[in-house]
């Protein structure tokens, strides 16, 4: 008989969840997170289940992962995010040396060894540089929707030069840039580079080993990983929904739990 | 109904606590002092060299660096740190500084105390006595301090003898009669000040106290290499300022610090250790977040043992001073002591990496360290700017990793507890990934 397991991430803007069995991904959901975490897992649940006609009793064990994991309100064993997102990107390549997670609000490079174990990390803490709410901020700026700027990034011939990869000076400086009559790909190819630095720069602190992995929803932003192979001089392995790669480690580190795959 | 009491996670030491009301003591003391007419000084730290002799001339201390810890464990620093602001220094200076300079400004304008002052506040001082060495801060606090007090200022200059310089032959000697040469000028300026002349048999008492008082204090932190360690950084901060500031007659802190060691010595005996399952022993550096140091029981929770912390902050190693026959020449030599006891390793491996980071792997690795948590100091650049070297080197020699929190030591709203502790969950899994890893690279811990 298949047991089930859930893995919840509730992160400061998204929601992602997966449900494992056998050692596999059997389904995935994300949602917006919204101000009510605990709403928002309840949410995240329902749909999971519903995906693949599960209920609640099915579930063998779950991990909850993220910003509001101490809101989750049904039963789980929490878990810290790097742990789940190392984790996971082991799940999918286990060749995985160094991970770069590019987060909402926060980026983080991390390091683990051929079991998924963390062996070092550092998180770009207090400041959104290097982060997909700098992308965010910009694409606002831009009238570009989130899911164009990527392709229409690797349009540009001639990037702009960004000054500050900060979020706030950022949108200024992106303003002055339209302004200037600056087109928006050579902004955008621009603010990639910027993104790129933050993110060498932290890459840098803990060292990087191949092979190396993108994750979080910065991975599904093909201008910000042709930047970071361009900067780190790596080609980057990107998991099909790199979104939900905590998620997924979240899950799976409650398999391992419960001695299952 | 019964309500069960939760055991703390920390096992304090029963005999920290009179070493901590000393500290309390030294406020009310000198709030005390000053209502009587007595002279009463804010000191920086001066390792000894200015405290013994403020002491023999009846001068009380008080320590602004010491208030401002004390001020942030106690929640009451932020009208400071937001006077400092208002009066125009910049918030990314040193968060003892803003905190005295805030202070200072606040009892300016109420010509008393602050009222919500913790301890008993320190009282308006006689005179400065200021000290260049260690941090670029300390150049020009007490000359800020002039636009709030009407006080005379001494600088005490000390030697720098922790770099490589040192190794040259009469270094020694010459900084030594340097620092005598500066502690008598500034006995002339306090004779003259206090209109009192130094009482040199009581300075010969008080500086063998001081020597006596850093002897003992440094073989308790010795029985802290035991395995479980039966003595938390916690315990180690709440009785550090009672040396590093004088809080009263050393000879009265040296019982006290006796006391210390027979409890300590008492817990190794019987395999009692400071938190009750001790999974992760570490070691701190730098300063510690005094405005939440509730998140070191978090971590004891958790089987964190904090086992030692930053050199810096601990008594020098001990020396044999008897030899000499002036009392200046022997607090001169401890407190040179203090400056090049640590880097001797250093200077002898021929590292030319940081002498101030150095220690560090000698303290790892005598007190078997499973990691060390590093706080950078947003505010504190001499604090700060050796933690990259240590993070390194620790890795490279010793395969021993580090966690990086940041934070402040007086400003709350520059450390974030929530995420240092999801940081602290993740390293475990580090830690205990390195203990594999040294047993590999032959290391015995």
């Amino acid at each position: 008989m298949t047991a089930y397991y859930l893995g919840i991430d509730i992160g400061s803007r998204t929601s992602k969840g997966v449900v494992t069995g056998d050692g596999r991904l059997l389904a995935c959901h994300v949602l917006p997170s919204g101000v009510n975490y605990r709403a928002a897992a309840e949410k995240l649940r329902e749909a999971l289940l519903g995906k693949i006609g599960l209920s609640v009793s099915d579930i063998a064990a779950t991990v909850a992962t993220g910003q509001g994991a101490g809101n989750v309100p049904f039963p789980n064993e929490p878990v810290t995010d790097i742990r789940c997102c190392a984790r996971g990107i082991n799940g999918v390549f286990p060749a995985a040396r160094t991970i770069i997670d590019v987060q909402a609000q926060s980026s983080q490079v991390i390091r683990l060894n051929g079991s998924g174990l963390v062996t070092g990390f550092v998180v770009s803490e207090k400041c959104a540089a290097g982060s997909g709410r700098f992308m965010e901020v910009i694409a606002n700026v831009l009238q570009v929707e989130l899911k164009d700027i990527g392709p229409l990034s690797l349009k540009s011939k001639n990037p702009v030069a960004f000054s500050t990869g900060c979020a706030v000076f950022g949108e200024s400086e992106a303003v002055s840039r339209v302004a200037e009559g600056s087109a928006v790909e050579d902004i955008l190819a621009g603010v990639h580079q910027a993104l790129a630095d933050k993110i060498s720069a932290l890459v840098d602190r803990v060292g990087m080993e191949t092979d190396c992995a993108l994750s979080g929803g910065g991975g599904l932003d093909t201008g910000l990983i042709r930047a970071v192979e361009a900067k780190l001089g790596v080609r980057m392995l990107v998991p099909p929904q790199p979104q939900i790669i905590t998620a997924l480690g979240a899950a799976i580190m409650a398999e391992e739990t419960r001695g299952g795959h | 109904m019964t309500v069960e009491k939760k055991k703390r996670a920390i096992s304090r030491l029963k005999s920290m606590y009179p070493l901590r009301a000393l500290v309390d003591g030294m406020y009310k003391k000198a709030v005390e002092a000053s209502k009587n007419g007595e002279p009463v000084a804010w000191c920086m730290v001066n390792w000894w060299a200015g405290d013994t002799v403020l002491q023999a001339m009846g001068v009380h201390t008080v320590h602004p660096e010491d208030y401002g810890a004390v001020c942030a464990a106690f929640g009451a620093a932020q009208p400071y740190l937001d006077r400092s602001d208002s009066e125009g220094f910049p918030s990314h200076m040193c968060g003892y500084a803003r905190n005295c300079l805030g202070y200072a400004a606040l009892m300016q304008d109420l010509g008393e105390i602050p009222p919500e002052a913790p301890m008993a506040g320190m009282p308006k001082p006689t005179l400065l006595l200021g000290s260049g060495y260690f941090c670029d801060t300390r150049y020009k606090w007490f000359q800020a301090l002039g636009r709030y007090l009407d006080a005379p200022m001494w600088v005490l200059e000390m030697p720098h003898p922790g770099v490589p310089e040192s190794r040259i032959e009469g270094n020694r000697e010459h900084n030594i009669r340097f620092l005598v040469e500066e502690l008598r000028e500034l006995i002339g300026f306090l004779e003259k000040q206090l209109d009192r002349k130094m009482d040199y048999v009581r300075l010969g008492e008080i500086v063998d106290d001081t020597i006596e008082m850093n002897r003992v204090w440094h073989e308790v932190n010795e029985l802290r290499k035991a395995r479980p360690c039966p003595m938390h950084s916690r315990d180690f901060w709440s009785s550090m300022p009672a040396s590093l500031y004088m809080a009263s007659d050393p000879r009265v802190t040296a019982g006290l610090y006796r006391d210390m060691y027979d409890e300590v010595k008492s817990r190794v005996d019987n395999h009692t250790g400071a938190v009750p399952e001790e999974k992760y022993r570490v070691a701190f550096a730098e300063l510690p977040p005094w405005h939440s140091l509730g998140f070191f029981n978090q971590l004891a929770e958790r089987g964190w043992n904090f086992v030692i912390e930053s050199w810096a902050y601990h008594p020098p190693k001990p020396v044999d001073l008897s030899g000499l026959s002036d009392p200046l020449e022997r607090i001169a030599g401890l407190t040179y002591q203090y400056f090049s006891g640590y880097f001797e390793d250093a200077f002898q491996a021929g590292d030319g990496w940081g002498y101030f980071a150095h220690p560090y792997l000698e303290m790892v690795r005598e007190y078997r360290c499973d990691g060390i948590l590093l706080h950078p100091l947003l505010t504190c650049r001499t604090a700060t700017n050796h933690l990259t070297v240590v993070q390194n080197q620790l890795m490279e020699q010793l395969k021993v990793p580090s966690l990086v929190v940041e934070g402040d030591i007086v400003d709350l709203n520059l450390f974030n507890p929530a995420e240092a502790l999801r940081k602290a969950e993740t390293f475990e899994e580090t830690m205990q990934h390195y203990r594999a890893v040294r047993k590999e690279a032959g290391f015995d811990w």
